[in-house]
């Protein structure tokens, strides 16, 4: 169905219910929850790597001041599981999680013992005092070394670090590599990020004994998720366990997770009989909260001359980290899902090698697995237009799948559900003016000016999801209450975090009711009052949650229409609910206010027959496909030739995500990611030293993008409904990160491209880019024509190992002088 | 991170070698040393003072002297672990005699592991770099001042 | 992100906190806006016992012009440095290098003494300073002493300032006609210290010729430094774009960078020449009246 409805709110920019209380600092977060009696909890943390431990004697730090507990492993015992992971993969090696180290350290930062004191200052003091002895063993660092063979093994009891290898083949790809015209090749590393919420978690627990009730106030995107783990790792009933989400400061898949720390805050508050507070601090957030992407994907694309793709064919080496944390294993199969991107690509093999290290886990951060795709298949589809000497815009026409196409069955056994590729892809070029910008750039270059335009037209999958391709369930719940005095009550199982969903299901409630917005409160993240929901996160909150609310909105509408037309002396028929009244469609007259109707329900005297008292309906609803919202990204850079500063100067998203009910949080959205994109494409990366130490361990090197980084981003959209919803809605909340960041690296690499270089791993730092230009210049210095085709023709180097030789380099000179 | 350099001393090579096997020189000599003491034979159980302007941590661990070909060659093991983390380095010193003096080089390897490492890896090397040359500074006083 | 416990102690005059600093020695920090030593204390890397806080002193944020040279309160505010009208007048440098600094709230309360007294390796206002050969002056319970600019950087994170001084005033001179400056730097994008951050200051004579030159160069060695053979490559010379591209190429002689994560030390090397060309090249625009 679609939005036959008044829309006087819907598709309106409506200001976000939200902001008043967060700009005024009137919101509260964990921390500002304030328990009588709480004791605080400081964690000691491994600084190895990989280490056994060889004893922990914690006596000083329990005779330290305000000192009440201090607590390891074998403290614990088997009280509380293991760390859950919801995401099984046949044969996956199990690495099973305590939630404080039992023996052996796999991460720096790895939980060791945790002091629980009386003031948060004196539980840091006194985890200093906790002395531990460990052995240091060789630490498992980069993936590709962790799966050969001889290396050091973070588990004894397996021969390697292979947690788990996953095929997926679709389609003839042998015959479409063996008719391939060129195979186009290209390693590429999607390096690994650190989410940077810009609240970190945090969690306080209170038992009452009396009522043997826990309750658990978490900084999570999943509260009822987090209830059912938290209970069946305290072996606690899971109804008398409360969560409760305050205010959460960002999540970003960071906090779509079941962590050791909520688990053990809960346990602490029941032993001690107080509540225990974890606050956690920056550097802990970097170290073991959850990393996003980190790949190694090498990639083949077999095409004809005339830029038709025949094929793909993808090796992923995944970097899992030490631990699974609740969704680590499933990411890279994402990555595979969507390798195809928006084109008709009718063959596709994907062997993904998930690999344990010495790391924090990675999991799903902000696109989970897709962006990861759409970074590899765009760069390809760039790579094979410049190896076929194709304009990047018309190796991607050339392949879409038309609008008629759709539903499209991929070859790896998706259905995506709606799309008009080239619609969106036309309208971002009519807007950006690209071919002045090729003549722009032409121009440029004749002045030594190096400007790069990148393209990306993308594809993902949202609305998780069905449940039959979800590990957790993937429907959402909703509850719709009108009051007695008209008033609207929502409860979403659906847990919005930022994302400004308070705004637009009232919106939603105000255009199905005819009422205000303003009078449609939004309620979410209490376990106690919403009925079971499985969260925010994929890209859902609106397309599945969003979907619940209607269905609830509009089954009491029915129930609303049959009381109004009782009342207005109406056929019993379609009503229409509009400033407060609601009235017959064929007889207009026949109206009546939408207060009457609601007072009828609840003083239930004059109800039609068969129509019960109350104003009351929940809805759990289940997705019967993802949705798959697409766009065409375009960007311009410029390259300073003599220092390798990429400046983004231009951004234009074209999205559609399907029917919009508030246009201004679709362009934050979109805004927001985009942001996040240029922070992994220009800025970002986690970085481990060769002993495992996060050198990034803190914002001073670890570089997020500002403000000032940014240009101006203009948005557009064209829309194309989902058949997969009532409302026609996709989702967007990951469009950004999956759209921008191929863009924004199409655009270097097209910047370079004088240079002779045609791939260059992210991030593109200053050093890395300068070292490409100038490596370039002598080697055009050095000989110019067939042998530049041919350094062209070569896969770069990857990235990091340049690096490393640079680095290398300058040792060597150091010890020379 | 990897450390090498080369210094000279004014004495010959019998005589530097006696002294970096004295512990009273040797504590005398570590920047930052508190204690030194005796714990097997070349081995000595350490507390160092490293620090660098307002950044300090101090360190417990040990000293060793391994490998040591007199009055050649030896490795230098030093680890340590306090609040800031630990430290963890081990070095290869030559001694080869140049007319009267001696020249010593050295080619190690140093690990910062912990809070250091988190954060400090802009000024890491640099800092380590300089606690390595007022080593062999105050060690290079305390030979010629035998 | 909990500092060790300390004592804080927040004098209301400089003899009072001249002497606690004497009494407590090594024992105590000075705090002076705290954008430095306070994350190391957060940190744990200091932990230092007593806190001597230098915020409450009363007229040490000021100013002022004294008889050819501008007198700045060692607890003025990069915010205020960059605000002076007196300095956007006499001395520009000054105001250009500090709205380079951190960001807002680090300008609001980090100060020149401090900052000085920090001496980070990739510190803005070092450049600046040296460039200006500006005079330091710090103060003990006996006296007040004159520290020139070019002395005062010892090493990384080390100056001449001995225990018990504190740096009470940063005189800079007023800047001569037909001179121009400038201060550019290219910052390390999650902390914004400076990479490579290059002050430079020529004056010309009447014919166009480099009378002087100074060029202070940060974040590439332990301490910030004069370019002297960039200097010299300058002076007595007629200015022009060739000139100062050639001069430049002397920016990181005899000089040992650092390298980190951020730039190799080779890469500094590369980007001080690069820098310190475009310095130049702002100051004569500058020194001609030309804007840039």
């Amino acid at each position: 169905m679609a939005m036959a409805l008044a829309s006087k709110f819907i598709g309106k920019s409506l200001k976000r219910k939200e902001d008043p209380r967060l700009i005024q600092g009137l919101a509260h977060y964990v921390d500002d929850i304030v328990l009588p009696g709480t004791l605080h909890a400081a964690f000691v943390r491994s600084p190895y790597a990989h280490a056994r431990i060889r004893s922990i004697d914690t006596s000083k730090a329990k005779t330290a001041p305000g000192v009440v507990a201090v607590l390891t492993a074998a403290d614990i015992g088997s009280s509380i599981g293991t760390v859950p992971c919801a995401a099984q993969i046949p044969d996956m090696k199990a690495a099973p999680r305590p939630v404080l180290a039992i023996g052996r350290v796999r991460f720096i930062g790895e939980a060791v013992a945790v002091v629980v004191a009386d003031g948060r200052y004196a539980a840091r003091d006194a985890a200093d005092l906790v002395d531990v002895d460990y052995e240091a063993l060789t630490p498992v660092i980069d993936p590709e070394k962790a799966i050969a063979k001889g290396s050091p093994v973070l588990y004894e009891q397996y021969k390697d670090n292979v947690s788990f290898r996953w095929e997926l083949e679709g389609g003839d790809v042998k015959k479409a590599f063996a008719q391939a015209d060129r195979v186009v090749k290209q390693r590429i590393i999607n390096q690994r990020v650190i989410p940077v919420a810009m609240e970190p978690r945090g969690v306080l627990a209170e038992y009452k004994p009396g009522e043997k009730s826990l309750t658990v106030w978490s900084s999570t995107q999943i509260p009822h998720l987090l209830r059912t783990q938290v209970a069946a790792m305290l072996g606690t009933p899971e109804h008398s366990v409360r969560v409760i989400t305050p205010e959460v400061g960002g999540g970003f898949g960071s906090k779509l997770n079941v962590y050791a720390e909520e688990a053990l805050a809960g346990y602490l508050a029941m032993e001690l009989g107080k509540p225990v507070k974890w606050i956690e601090s920056r550097r802990e957030n970097f170290q073991t909260a959850i990393h996003g992407r980190d790949q190694i994907d090498d990639v083949e694309l077999a095409v004809k001359r005339d830029g038709t793709i025949l094929g793909i064919r993808c090796r992923i080496i995944a970097d899992l980290g030490a631990y699974y944390q609740l969704l680590t294993p499933l990411i890279p199969t994402l990555t595979g899902l969507m390798i195809c991107g928006s084109y008709k690509i009718p063959a596709a093999r994907i062997e993904i090698t998930g690999v344990l290290t010495n790391k924090m886990a990675t999991d799903a951060y902000r696109g989970a697995g897709r962006p990861e795709a759409t970074y590899l298949v765009e760069r390809m589809l760039d790579l094979a237009a410049a190896e076929l000497k194709m304009d990047p815009v018309e190796i991607r026409r050339k392949n879409f799948p038309a609008a008629k196409d759709f539903p499209y069955a991929t070859p790896t056994g998706l259905i995506y559900d709606s799309a008009n590729y080239q619609g969106a892809l036309e309208l971002m070029l009519k807007k950006t003016g690209y071919a002045n910008l090729r003549k722009e750039q032409a121009k440029l270059r004749k002045q030594g000016r190096y400007m790069g335009i990148g393209v990306s037209t993308y594809v993902e999958i949202c609305a998780m999801g069905p449940s039959s391709a979800m590990p957790a369930g993937g429907w959402e719940s909703a509850t719709v209450r009108i009051e007695p005095t008209g008033k609207v009550n929502v409860l979403t199982g659906a847990s919005p975090h930022g994302q400004g969903q308070e705004t637009s299901f009232a919106q939603l409630g105000a255009d199905l009711l005819g009422i205000d917005p303003e009078d449609v409160l939004i309620t979410h993240g209490d376990t106690s009052i919403v009925p079971y929901g499985i969260g925010t996160f994929g890209s859902r909150g609106t397309a599945v949650g969003g979907t619940a609310v209607y269905k609830a909105l509009v089954k009491l509408r029915e129930k609303l229409s049959l009381i109004a037309a009782h009342l207005a002396g109406a056929e019993p028929g379609e009503m229409v609910f509009e400033g407060r009244k609601i009235y017959s469609k064929e007889q207009p007259k026949k109206s009546v206010g939408i207060q009457d109707c609601i007072t009828a329900a609840y003083i239930a005297k004059t109800l039609p027959p068969g129509v019960d008292p109350g104003l009351d309906a929940t809805v759990f609803y289940e997705p019967t496909n993802f949705t798959f919202p697409f766009g065409a990204h375009l960007c311009v850079v410029e390259v300073d030739a003599e220092t390798g500063d990429v400046r983004l100067q231009k951004y234009m998203a074209v999205d559609d995500c399907g029917n919009v009910i508030n246009p201004m949080l679709v362009d934050g959205q979109v805004h927001g990611g985009i942001v996040q994109s240029v922070g992994q494409a220009l800025l970002e990366e986690a970085v481990y030293d060769e002993q495992g130490q996060l050198i990034t361990g803190e914002l001073t090197d670890y570089a997020i993008p500002r403000a000032g980084d940014i240009p101006w981003m203009e948005t557009a959209r064209t829309v194309t409904p989902t058949p997969v919803n009532p409302m026609g809605v996709k989702g967007v909340g990951e469009a950004g990160t999956i759209g921008a960041t191929p863009c924004l690296a199409n655009a270097v690499v097209d910047a370079l491209a004088p240079f002779g270089v045609r791939h260059v791993d992210m991030p593109f730092k200053r050093e890395k880019i300068w070292l490409l230009m100038h490596d370039g210049k002598r080697a055009a210095k050095q000989s110019s024509g067939p042998a530049g085709a041919a350094r062209r023709s070569k896969p770069a180097k990857p990235a990091k190992r340049a690096a490393k030789n640079s680095a290398k380099k300058s040792a060597k000179s150091r010890r020379a002088r | 991170m990897k450390l090498s350099g080369t210094h000279t001393f004014s004495a010959p090579p019998d005589k530097v070698w006696t002294a970096i096997n004295d512990p009273v020189i040797l504590a005398k000599a570590l920047p930052g040393c508190e204690r030194l003491e005796p714990d097997g034979p070349d081995r000595f159980k350490a507390v160092v003072r490293f620090g660098l302007a307002a950044i300090t941590g101090k360190y417990a661990g040990s000293v060793e002297l391994a490998e040591k070909v007199p009055p050649h060659s030896m490795v230098l093991k030093m680890e340590g672990k306090g609040i800031p983390g630990f430290v963890k380095g081990s070095g290869r010193l030559e001694l080869r005699a140049k007319g009267k003096q001696t020249e010593l080089s050295y080619e190690g390897e140093a690990q910062v592991g912990g809070m250091i490492a988190a954060v400090g890896q802009r000024m890491i090397e640099a800092a380590a770099r300089k606690i390595v040359s007022q080593f062999f500074e105050k060690f290079a006083a305390q030979v010629s001042g035998k | 992100m909990i500092p060790s416990s300390f004592e804080y102690q927040a004098p209301r005059t400089l003899e009072e906190a001249l002497r606690l600093l004497e009494r407590h020695g090594d024992e105590a920090k000075l705090l002076a806006g705290g954008h430095s030593l306070l994350p190391l204390m957060k940190l744990r890397l200091a932990s230092p016992r007593f806190v001597i806080d230098l915020g409450k002193l009363r007229g040490m944020s000021y100013v002022r012009e004294e008889a050819g040279v501008i007198a700045i309160g060692a607890m003025t505010t990069h915010a205020e440095v960059a605000s002076s009208e007196l300095l956007a007048q006499k001395c520009p440098l000054m105001v250009e290098t500090a709205e380079e600094i951190g960001d807002v709230q680090v300008r609001n309360r980090g100060t020149l003494g401090g900052s000085l007294a920090h001496a980070d390796p990739a510190g803005d206002y070092p450049a600046a300073i040296l460039a200006l050969d500006a005079e330091i002056i710090a103060a003990t319970s006996s006296g007040t002493r004159s520290i020139p600019a070019r002395e005062f950087f010892v090493d990384m994170l080390t100056t001449q300032l001995r225990p018990g001084e504190i740096i009470t005033q940063v005189r800079v001179p007023v800047q001569k006609p037909r001179t121009g400056s400038s201060y550019v730097k290219m910052p390390q994008p999650a902390s914004g210290f400076a990479i490579v951050g290059v002050a430079a200051r020529l004056s010309l004579a009447a014919g166009g010729k480099i009378e002087a030159a100074a060029v202070g160069i940060t974040g590439l060695g332990p301490k910030a430094f004069r370019a002297e053979a960039v200097e010299k490559a300058l002076t007595g010379k007629k200015a022009n774009e060739k000139l100062f591209a050639d001069a430049a190429k002397h920016a990181a002689r005899g000089i040992e960078a650092l390298g980190d994560l951020h730039a190799s030390a080779d890469y500094r090397r590369e980007m001080a020449v690069v820098y310190v060309r475009r310095a130049l090249n702002a100051a004569w625009a500058r020194a001609t009246g030309k804007k840039a």
